[in-house]
């Protein structure tokens, strides 16, 4: 009884609650100005995680950079004309004098090694070192740009048309950034060229940054939406804002927690404010039920009190399964869902604080007539929406074993939907198909190796074991297994380098195109290549030891699932060519792909945990099994519908909707708890109390009695009739309001907002409407069951 | 007027005797640090250390022969004793201040001799952060020098000289010396990237007088930007033992002799 004492604190005091309400949320915003942001998806895994442990291991090992844009450079009249080729020149020389490249290992034509032999002499130098003035010069680049199998695919394509720069990031410089600046300077470019920027950090920062914006951007409308839509239900500014308040409040209470405890805001963090706008929807239900009690009673003081002892157990469980479904996250592994979780968590139990005291002080300021006037559509006879949600549940009711038989043939094809779901996650495909994003990466994918970069290291046991040949001719055959794949687009190792010294030292003949016949010959091979290339050139591909090999692998595309084939290749190749050698994997896809299985399964643990603690929750309430049982039905039938939908339409089961099912179940519950409650609390009334009036209009009474002859049954079917008209109405209302914040997401340029909209819509209105039409039919079905002890 | 002009003569003259232009400086330096002596002999030891701590060993012979005055022309012959796999590697430098080097490695795996090219002097010696040029010298007249200040570096007095490569095609965009006042060697030079950052810094760890020649025995040069850096010894080094001319040859580079390679 002691939230009772608050309801009745706050309504005493209405002018001190809603001033103390005041105070709170101005000291949290004093927490504000030391915000701090991490834009970077990659801190979803801490940095002394495994794979970037490993991941900087083999960085510092080979010289290698964490990050690398590409940008491509298209001519159809093709790239090899004094004019391009300057303008390739002129951008690689403005590029490399941006902060945060790394200009002594970028790699373009004026700077990428070439070794060459003409006249006796042997080039080992820049492919460009200058621009070619005449037809000659041309004539001799275009010779040895593709006469090294180095270049193909690389960084010219087959067809001649398309180029590209390779730009490796210092460590911790913001890709974004510097593609935004690589951006002007090619904006500064005319003539027929195209210009197409890429690579991981482009979509990954580009991604964080956007999503900070976003969210700034989509709160605010989103808080406008949901104003909007609660006016046109209640005619009552005041209290459209007073719920507002009340959202607006608990996010600022639970931020400027956040920020107080030096939580960098992240992009898990940065959505918090909109479900937590979501969630504040819930207190509907006491806006809802208010409404009916005032205009039965007439007396504001008598309707709120009332309204809190009505909905004030399902508002408090509803909130904490909501609570709970958060909270959970608090036990993943992820820092940033944990912090998330907790976020949320917080804010939900501040939202229920506030919804038992603040709310109801501002109750008390509405003007009596602005009530009358707003209540007058709370009818649950003749009012329009009460009509349609007991016919609604009618259906239930009354059809309920064909309710039940439906419900059965749709769970089976979501089962059936659901084994067809593919896992895999893609950023790049974050962003919408025409944005400049994805189509910098198609092009470039389509004409050169690809913008997404993965290792295999090959780790032997001894000094110099790298030098034999027949390890050279390994890591030969590895790369040509390797090649089979079609995500691969180009690899290239020591033992290119190799080979090309051979076949260049004699006389470019390509019989000597191979790995030489003795370790010494290698050996000095690289020594004399290392004589004049860049230190990197071979840092990149052997340790100082030769104890290690680096494999570059250019993939194609930058699904998670191309470095896994590229992995399993590298396996079969080990297991069939048995040399004392390791074979690794590592770089960027390879973080991508831990990454997303991490996050992923992360999530599918933190679902699992979910749904059991709802269930928990739900059998507290109810203090029985059986109605936990039936009202867990709703949520979990909505679920498997999704996403049986979500494996027919075949779009993959990635991060954000992982994400999003576990953030997804303490919301969906909600419904069941305030119907099983509400329905529950009628049944006890009207068994106490002398049977109301019944009700005649709606057309659906006539058929109730002749059906179900049983009293008991009539005032069950009553029962669930009224509760479907009267807290059915807030469900739906909830549901609308809810759907319509999320709704606005949808209209995002980014994919997983889209995604995170639909699903939230659907699932709100599923949910509702399972609630509403199924819930009846199973209560009704199994009535004999549910009833067999009696009510408690 | 003319009381004026005296004024100004007369304040201007005591430094204009004292002073030293920055280009001697660096005219003096260079033969301090890279012409000593007719002849020149050292047992090198190179380490090339990564960020991470691993080591290349580079382990050579290197002969000098200067050909005319300080800044002239200059022949280098290299004997690799490591690493294990390039023993018996030779390499041969001609160098000329204005105009590309000739180079020729002899590789034994294959009894070879090539000719390599060199283009670009500011290509890396050897994998080293040492530069060709870094190693043999780049001409005076390539940069426009300055004196900046002068102060004391590790309690010796220097000049502090700023050269500018005249060309833009070089990796730096400035340089600047700490030339020691006393023997003009070089002991400390920071290189600045085309952005103006400090990327690269020398610095001269030990010297002695081998036969009367102030010599740099240890050095240092330092990428900031990758971190890698590469150390080099001087184990033995000599002056003047009269190395001749026939040494520097594609037949000697073949079967270098043992009296000079030891």
């Amino acid at each position: 009884m002691r939230k009772f004492s608050l309801v009745e604190f706050s309504v005493e005091h209405p002018k001190l609650v809603v001033i103390l309400s005041v105070i709170i949320t101005l000291i949290f915003m004093t927490q504000f100005p030391k915000m701090k942001t991490d834009t970077n998806p990659k801190n979803m895994l801490p940095a002394t995680s495994d794979v970037r442990v490993w991941n900087d291991e083999v960085d510092r090992t080979f010289g290698l950079y964490e990050d690398m844009i590409v940008v491509g450079i298209k001519n159809e009249k093709g790239i090899v004309n004094a004019d391009t080729l300057g303008k390739i020149k002129k951008i690689t020389d403005e590029i490399m004098r941006i902060k945060g490249v790394a200009s002594r290992d970028v790699n373009s034509f004026p700077t990428i090694t070439n070794v060459t032999a003409g006249e006796g002499i042997l080039h080992v130098a820049p492919l460009m070192t200058d621009v070619p003035k005449n037809e000659g010069e041309l004539k001799a680049f275009r010779k040895d740009l593709y006469d090294n199998p180095l270049f193909l695919n690389r960084i010219i394509s087959k067809d001649g048309k398309t180029t590209a720069i390779y730009v490796p990031l210092e460590k911790g410089a913001n890709g974004k950034e510097i593609a935004d600046r690589i951006r002007e300077i090619l904006k500064k470019e005319k003539g027929d060229e195209k210009y197409y920027v890429a690579g991981d950090p482009v979509a990954r920062d580009t991604f964080g940054a956007e999503m900070f914006k976003l969210m700034a951007i989509f709160a605010p409308i989103a808080g406008m939406v949901m104003l909007f839509v609660r006016y046109l239900m209640f005619k009552d500014l005041f209290l459209s804002v007073t719920l507002m308040m009340d959202a607006m409040m608990s996010i600022i209470w639970s931020m400027g927690l956040l920020i107080a405890l030096g939580f960098p805001i992240h992009i898990m963090s940065s959505m918090a404010p909109v479900f937590l706008m979501a969630i504040a929807t819930d207190s509907i239900h006491i806006f809802n039920e208010f409404y009916f009690r005032y205009k039965e009673k007439r007396d504001k003081k008598t309707a709120i009190i009332e309204t809190m002892r009505a909905v004030g157990r399902p508002v408090r469980y509803t909130a904490l399964a909501t609570a709970a479904g958060f909270g959970v996250l608090l036990f993943m592994s992820i820092i940033p869902v944990k912090v998330f979780g907790g976020l949320v968590a917080f804010g939900t139990v501040m939202l229920r604080v506030l919804s038992f005291s603040f709310i109801p002080a501002m109750f008390m300021f509405v003007k009596e007539s602005n009530l009358d006037k707003a209540s007058q559509g709370e009818d649950m006879a003749t009012g329009r929406a009460s009509r349609f949600l007991r016919s609604l549940a009618g259906l239930g009711v009354y059809k309920s074993k064909a309710t039940v038989i439906t419900g059965i043939v749709l769970f089976v094809m979501a089962v059936i939907g659901i084994s067809k779901i593919v896992v895999n996650n893609n950023m790049v495909e974050w962003f919408k198909k025409n944005s400049e994003v994805r189509v910098a990466d198609r092009e470039i994918n389509s004409a050169l190796g690809g913008t997404s970069l993965g290792y295999i290291v090959a780790i032997s046991k001894e000094d110099d074991f790298i030098k034999n040949p027949g390890t050279m001719r390994y890591i030969e055959g590895l790369q040509r297994h390797i090649e089979k794949l079609p995500v691969v687009g180009k690899t290239f190792s020591v033992a290119d380098y190799v080979k090309r010294i051979n076949r260049v030292l004699h006389d470019d003949d390509p019989k000597f195109d191979t790995v030489p016949e003795t370790k010494e010959a290698v050996g000095q091979y690289l020594f004399l290549f290392s004589m004049s290339a860049k230190p990197s050139d071979l840092d990149n591909v052997v340790d100082p030891a030769f104890k290690k090999a680096n494999i570059w692998v250019q993939l194609k595309t930058w699904d998670a699932g191309a470095m896994k084939e590229v992995i399993k290749a590298a396996g079969e190749y080990k297991k069939a060519n048995p040399l004392p050698i390791d074979l690794k994997p590592a770089g960027i896809a390879y973080f991508n792909l831990i990454w997303n299985h991490e996050v992923l399964w992360d999530m599918v643990k933190g679902f699992i945990l979910a749904l059991i603690a709802v269930f928990v929750i739900l059998v507290f309430n109810f203090r029985s099994f059986k109605w936990a049982l039936v009202s867990y039905v709703p949520l979990v039938f909505t679920i498997l519908l999704i996403y049986g939908v979500i494996g027919f339409s075949g779009k993959r089961f990635d991060m954000p909707i992982s994400v999003l099912s576990c953030l997804s179940l303490g919301m969906a519950v909600d419904f069941a708890i305030h119907f099983v409650s509400r329905f529950r609390q009628r049944l006890a009334e009207s068994q106490q109390s002398p049977p109301q009036p019944p009700l005649t209009k709606g057309g659906i009474e006539g058929g109730v009695n002749s059906k179900l002859p049983t009293p008991n049954s009539s005032l069950i079917t009553d029962s669930l009739l009224w509760t479907a008209a009267r807290p059915g109405k807030g469900i739906m209302r909830n549901a609308v309001l809810f759907a319509s914040a999320f709704s606005v997401m949808m209209f995002a340029p980014l994919t997983p907002y889209i995604t995170v909209g639909a699903f939230i819509v659907s699932m709100m209105m599923l949910s509702a409407l399972m609630t509403i039409i199924y819930l009846p039919a199973l209560i009704i079905l199994l009535r004999g069951w549910l009833f067999k002890g009696g009510l408690r | 007027m003319t009381k004026y002009l005296l004024l100004v003569f007369m304040l201007i003259l005591p430094l204009n005797v004292s002073a030293i232009t920055a280009d001697e400086v660096m005219k003096k330096s260079q033969a301090a640090f890279l012409y000593q002596g007719k002849d020149f002999k050292a047992r090198v030891m190179m380490k090339l250390i990564s960020k991470g701590g691993a080591e290349r060993v580079r382990e050579l012979t290197m002969l000098r022969k200067n050909y005319g005055e300080p800044g002239g022309d200059q022949k280098f012959f290299m004997y690799f004793f490591q690493p294990a796999d390039v023993k018996d590697m030779t390499f041969m430098v001609y160098k000329y201040p204005e105009r590309d080097d000739d180079r020729w490695l002899f590789v034994p795996a294959i009894n070879m001799v090539r000719r390599i090219a060199a283009q670009d002097k500011r290509s890396s010696f050897v994998g080293s952060d040492f530069t060709y040029e870094d190693i043999s010298g780049r001409d005076i007249q390539d940069d426009t020098h300055s004196i900046v200040k002068e102060e004391k570096l590790g309690g010796k007095d220097c000049y502090v000289v700023k050269s500018t490569p005249k060309a833009g095609d070089v990796d730096y965009s400035y340089k600047i010396s700490w030339i020691d006042k006393t023997n003009f060697l070089p002991l400390k030079e920071e290189y600045f990237d085309r952005k103006g950052e400090l990327y690269k810094v020398f610095s001269a760890d030990e010297v002695k007088t081998v036969k009367g020649f102030p010599t740099v025995t240890k050095r240092t040069m330092k990428n900031l930007q990758s971190g890698h850096r590469t150390e080099v010894t001087y184990i033995k080094s000599d002056y003047n033992i009269g190395i001749e001319d026939s040494l520097f040859s594609e037949r000697f580079l073949r079967q270098p002799p043992k009296k000079w390679i030891e």
